[in-house]
Order: structure tokens, then C-alpha cells, then sequence
């Protein structure tokens, strides 16, 4: 192993059976051992990554392309068919929390039995009691049976002890989930302390963001391949554009299927929906200038125009705009009733314009949709994606929205020497 | 090498998990750990009356004591074979989810009987004190060591079983029946000499029967095993344990896809 790094993974494959026919009687078991049929399905097919020292690395990809698999050999709870994998240093694994625990003995009994199956000895753990129930912020009940813990006092717990193990390297799998968001929080900032201090980090996660906010490095894994690693931003945009193809594929097939079973007429359109009464028939997005564009930049205005028909008067309409990022995170959404908007009816065609001004829609690819209700809020015309904008700039900033912000740095800090 | 060291790395989790089994087992009842003597004592008093009081054995003196002294050290090996076969399977979560030794498993399964046993061997000493039989603080001195066989003979197994069940959950019931013929093909509840001459052999190959004959020679004739018992006993161990080390080595890697 190079000296710098943490982990090297080297032309991994991996592959499980999946039986199809387990045999089920002792003649079969016995005799026939060889007609026992399975499938063989390969969840690696050969995957090379290094990770370096105090780096931290996502790992991203849809559900069964291998990526859980890959932490799972990480940790040496499976190995692999071929290949080989190196790690450096004590690995603790945020995968199963509160292993171990027994529901009758105390928090602290506990702490102890689950930090000793991290292979920390006595003297560790008498070190690192008091840091971990300061964590878990449970001091008044760590003297009680577990069992009477709420299963969010339960997991603040596991957590605690499990983040606190002082591991070279950790191995995260879906865990930020754990206890109210103020505990969440907290388990995030001590992530970024364990990083600074020079843990190496993989985490496995859907939350694209999270992954953003600690990792310096994305890797994709796709059907058991890498297919793209680099700035966690850069692999992600690729990543939420290929989902985006394949929810439109799967959205297409169900529709197809449900014609095919005559649920749904084929000339109705899968993306909308209402009664009719009245139509969106264009949808124009355009710069200030009247000029048709997609692309736009942060802090610029949209102008956007909205084309109706009308077949029977709809009274006290509603119009609504939602936007969506492509990875179906709803953004924002409004409508002319929440922002208080006189009533009006839609009576003959005609066309509605909104300006959305200054806006602090973070750089992505996002999704418009529109709506008219009925003063009910029955839908008259829900349109989907009816239209796609990209915002662009070259900030830095982390998250949906940009925040109007300002710091003011106090007077115990003084400029860096030059 | 390597595991043994790693297994050293891993004590406190040995410890905590015996600790954890021998606590948490009676955790919630009234008389709680006081059930560990209890147990023991109120078998004692049930064998007492049936085989000195129904069915008197006028052929061993005191009876209900020469098959107490070997029932006990027999329980604590039957139990860390058949219940140990289940060990692994028991903690699935923890294979499938998070790395350690496995070994560590049926370790701390087989520590955590023997630390029952010696708790019920100190029923037996109150017993014998008040029997009046006495001790040969000699033929005690022998102990730790017959204690010490007895353990790597029964981790030895629970390896083995253990690691199979794995694959091949029968294992576990087969060997609550195996166990159950083996302790009447083991001189527990018989003297050797009752053996026929013609198949004592096969008593000579059960790795048990030197160990029950010397926890009697210990505590119920009152005298220092022979040299060839400990001996046979101590080969046979060792060797159980370094087959059972090889088989759960070589079956551990894919514990996690059977799960």
C-alpha cells in the first residue's frame, strides 16, 4: 500500500447466488445437490478506488448497484472473489448502531458491551464513558435500563458510541437520520471534526447533499462499475440527469402498461391532469428582453408567459407554479390564492404572466410545474414539467436557496500575515 | 497467528458478552443470580430422592454425590455443544453488519457456561462439607487443570458446531440428540467398571470420558487422577481445538452470505 493512503481497492469482483429452487427435501439436498438451481448475480464487477488519508468519499448509485456491497467488503464482513482490498488502521462501521445492546442492562453497561464489539479494550472505553454520555445527552437517564429508552434516546446512544470509537478509518451507511434535527446536526458537526482530525471517511448515502457537505470526492458506482468519480457537484449533476432519463423511462413503461390494461385513455397525457374547463396551451420562458432561454443566470429574473384556453368559465381560478430539482427535492411552490392575488375568473382565452425576480435558486437544473384550480381546488389543469430552467453561477454555496447574508468577523480576530 | 492476536485485541468484548449473558439472564427476576445456585441445588435434591430414597443403588455409596460431581462438569460441555451450534446464527445482525473476530462468538458462548459450571461447583463443595465425605486438598490441586481440558475440549466442538449450523441449521437438532445419547455413552450416571470389558474401547475414544473420571477421581474418591487420564485428556483437547480453529477459519469467510 502507497504510503498516503487509507484504503486501496483493486479489480474487485464479487457475485452472490440467489437460489432460485433451495431444495427442500433431504433427497433433493443430497442427491441432487448439483441440479439446485441459482442464479448468479454479480454485484461488482471489477471496481479499483484508492482513498487517500483524512479524505472522505461518497458513494453514490441507485439501490443494487453494489455500493452497500462495497462497504460491506470495506469492513471485512465479506470478502471479495477476486481482487484485492487493503485498509489501514482501525475501521469502525456506522452501519449497524447499538449492536450488541441489551434491553434490561443500563445505558452505561451498554456503552461498554457495544464499544467493546469495536475491539476498544477496558482502559479505552473508561477513557472515552464521560465524552460519549456528554454526547448522547442523556446524563440523567444513562443509569436506567435501555429498555425504558425512547427508540430516539436509543439511537442517540448508539451513535454516540459509535462515533466516538476514535476509528482510523469509519464507514458510514445511511445513519444521519438519528434523533430530532438538533442531534442531527450535532452528529454532522462531529463528523466534520472526526474529518478534520484526520479520520478517513466512506459514506454510503442517497442524501446526495450530505455527501456534498463532507466529502471532497464522489464515486458513482453503476451496475457493479465505477462510471464516474471526481467533485462530489460535478459526478452528482451527472448522476441526477441519469435518473432523471430513467424515472421518464419508468414513468413511460407504467404508462404504456396501464393503456395496455385500458386504465388510461392514451390521448390523455401522463403529466397532466384536471377537468378540462381550461388549458395551459404555451408556456414561453424568457430573459427580460422577451428572449426564449433555459439557461439563467443566479440573482436574474424570469420571466415567464402562460398561454390558456378556455372550454367553460372557470370562476375564482387559482394559478399555481411549483419548482422541483431534479431529484424531486420540491424547492418552492405558490399559487395566486396564497399570495392573495384579487380573484379573477377565466372566462376566454388569454395569457397570465409571473416574473419571478431576483432569483436564489442555488446552480442546478430545475423542473417547472403549473397548475389552475377551481376556487374548490379541484384540479381544472395540473401540468407537469412544463418546462425546464437552469440556473447558473459560480458560487460555492451548499444547499437550495442562497441566503442574503453578511458576516461580521469581531474584533479578537485580526487579518492573516502576508 | 494474526486471529490469535486479533482475538487478544478483542478480550473486552469476550468479557463483556459473558458478562452480559450472565446478567442479563436472570435480570428482571425476584431472586435474580441467586437462580444460578438455586438451579443446581434443587437438581441435587431431586436426584437425592430419587436414588437414595425410590431407587436406592446399593452397588455406589452415595450415589446421588458420584452423579452429581460428573452430571455438573457434563451439563456445562453438552450445553456449549448444542446450544453453542446456534451462537452464530443467534447474533445474525451483528455478522452481517459489523466486523469482529468471529470467533469471539462461540468464546465467549462456552466462558460464559463454564462460569455457570464453577458457580455450581460451589453448591457441590457446600454439599460435600456437609456430607462429611471431606476433601483432598491434593486431588483439589488438580482441578484448574481438569477445568482448563474440559473448556479447550468444548470450545474445540462449539467451533465446529457453530460454523456448521451456519450452513446447515439441522446441525443444532441433531445435536440435541447426539448430546442426550452421548451422556449415557459417557460414565456420568455409571461407574467405568459397570463397562463391559468388550467395549471399553469405544469409551477410551469418547475425549469425555477421561474428564468425567477425573472430576470423580477429584471430588468423590478423593484422589489425584491417574497420570494416563490426564494425559489422554489433555492430547484429545488440543486436538479438538486445533480442528475446530481450522474448520471455523476456513467456513467463517462466508458466514455473512448465509445469514
Amino acid at each position: 500500500m502507497k504510503p498516503g493512503n487509507a484504503i486501496e481497492v483493486k479489480d474487485v469482483t464479487r457475485s452472490f447466488k440467489v437460489y432460485l429452487d433451495r431444495g427442500k427435501s433431504i433427497k433433493e439436498f443430497t442427491l441432487f445437490q448439483k441440479r439446485r438451481k441459482y442464479e448468479k448475480r454479480e454485484v461488482l464487477r471489477g471496481i479499483s478506488f484508492d482513498v487517500a488519508k483524512g479524505e472522505a468519499v461518497g458513494l453514490i448509485g441507485h439501490n443494487g448497484c453494489g455500493k452497500s456491497t462495497t462497504l460491506k467488503l470495506l469492513s471485512r464482513i465479506m470478502y471479495p472473489e477476486s481482487g484485492t482490498i487493503e485498509v489501514a488502521g482501525r475501521v469502525s462501521s456506522l452501519i449497524e448502531l447499538g449492536a450488541g445492546f441489551h434491553p434490561d442492562m443500563s445505558g452505561r453497561e451498554n456503552i461498554y458491551i457495544n464499544a467493546s464489539i469495536f475491539g476498544l479494550s477496558k482502559k479505552e472505553i473508561d477513557r472515552r464513558v464521560d465524552d460519549i454520555i456528554a454526547f448522547s445527552e442523556l446524563e440523567e437517564f444513562i443509569d436506567n435500563p435501555v429498555r425504558t429508552y425512547s427508540s430516539g434516546m436509543y439511537m442517540r446512544l448508539a451513535f454516540s458510541v459509535a462515533i466516538n470509537v476514535d476509528a482510523e478509518v469509519l464507514l458510514i451507511d445511511e445513519i444521519l437520520a438519528v434523533g430530532d434535527a438538533n442531534f442531527q446536526r450535532k452528529c454532522f458537526d462531529k463528523l466534520r471534526e472526526i474529518k478534520k482530525n484526520g479520520t478517513t471517511i466512506v459514506i454510503v448515502s442517497h442524501s446526495l447533499d450530505q455527501i456534498e457537505q463532507i466529502c471532497d470526492r464522489s464515486i458513482w458506482i453503476h451496475k457493479g462499475l465505477i462510471r464516474a468519480e471526481g467533485r462530489p457537484k460535478e459526478v452528482h449533476a451527472q448522476y441526477l440527469d441519469y435518473m432523471d432519463e430513467k424515472r421518464k423511462e419508468i414513468e413511460e413503461k407504467e404508462r404504456e402498461r396501464q393503456i395496455a390494461l385500458g386504465n388510461i385513455d392514451p390521448e390523455e397525457d401522463a403529466k397532466r391532469w384536471g377537468n378540462g374547463e381550461a388549458k395551459f396551451e404555451s408556456v414561453q420562458i424568457t430573459n427580460a428582453d422577451g428572449e426564449e432561454q433555459e439557461a439563467f443566470p443566479m440573482g436574474g429574473d424570469i420571466y415567464i408567459k402562460l398561454g390558456y384556453s378556455v372550454k367553460a368559465p372557470v370562476k375564482n381560478a387559482i394559478l399555481g407554479l411549483a419548482i422541483y430539482r431534479l431529484d424531486g427535492q420540491h424547492c418552492y411552490g405558490t399559487n395566486t390564492r396564497i399570495d392573495k392575488h384579487k380573484c379573477f375568473d377565466l372566462s376566454e382565452d388569454g395569457t397570465a404572466e409571473l416574473v419571478l425576480k431576483d432569483i436564489h435558486l442555488l446552480p442546478s437544473r430545475y423542473i417547472l410545474d403549473f397548475s389552475i384550480e377551481n376556487a374548490e381546488g379541484d384540479p381544472v389543469d395540473f401540468f407537469r414539467e412544463a418546462a425546464q430552467i437552469d440556473i447558473t453561477s459560480d458560487t460555492e454555496e451548499v444547499g437550495v436557496f442562497s441566503v442574503d447574508h453578511e458576516w461580521k468577523i469581531g474584533e479578537g480576530a485580526h487579518g492573516a500575515d502576508k | 497467528m494474526k486471529s490469535l492476536r486479533e482475538i487478544y485485541d478483542y478480550r473486552e468484548m469476550i468479557f463483556s458478552l459473558v458478562r452480559r449473558d450472565l446478567r442479563g439472564r436472570y435480570k428482571g427476576s425476584v431472586l435474580g443470580f441467586l437462580w444460578t445456585f438455586i438451579n443446581p441445588l434443587f437438581q441435587l435434591l431431586v436426584y437425592t430422592f430419587v436414588f437414595g430414597y425410590i431407587l436406592p443403588n446399593r452397588m455406589v455409596d452415595r450415589y446421588y454425590l458420584f452423579l452429581f460431581v460428573a452430571l455438573i462438569p457434563w451439563l456445562f460441555f453438552s450445553t456449549s455443544v448444542s446450544g453453542g451450534a446456534g451462537c452464530i446464527k443467534a447474533q445474525k445482525d451483528m455478522v452481517n453488519k459489523i466486523y469482529f473476530p468471529r470467533m469471539v462468538l462461540p468464546i465467549s458462548y462456552v466462558t460464559s457456561m463454564l462460569v455457570n459450571m464453577l458457580l455450581s461447583f460451589i453448591v457441590v463443595v457446600v454439599v460435600i462439607f456437609f456430607s462429611g465425605i471431606g476433601f483432598n486438598f491434593h486431588a483439589i490441586l488438580y482441578f484448574p487443570i481438569i477445568v482448563i481440558m474440559e473448556y479447550i475440549l468444548a470450545l474445540g466442538f462449539a467451533l465446529i458446531a457453530s460454523a456448521i449450523t451456519v450452513f446447515f441449521r439441522d446441525m443444532e437438532y441433531i445435536l440435541g440428540i447426539v448430546t442426550m445419547a452421548w451422556q449415557f455413552l459417557t460414565p456420568v450416571m455409571y461407574p467405568m467398571e459397570y463397562v463391559p470389558e468388550r467395549i471399553r474401547p469405544i469409551y477410551e475414544l469418547n475425549p469425555m470420558t477421561p474428564i468425567i473420571n477425573a472430576y470423580r477421581d477429584i471430588f468423590y474418591y478423593k484422589q489425584v487422577p491417574q497420570l494416563r487420564t490426564l494425559v489422554m485428556g489433555g492430547v484429545l483437547s488440543v486436538a479438538l481445538l486445533v480442528i475446530g480453529c481450522i474448520v471455523f477459519q476456513h467456513l467463517q469467510r462466508h458466514f455473512s452470505e448465509e445469514l
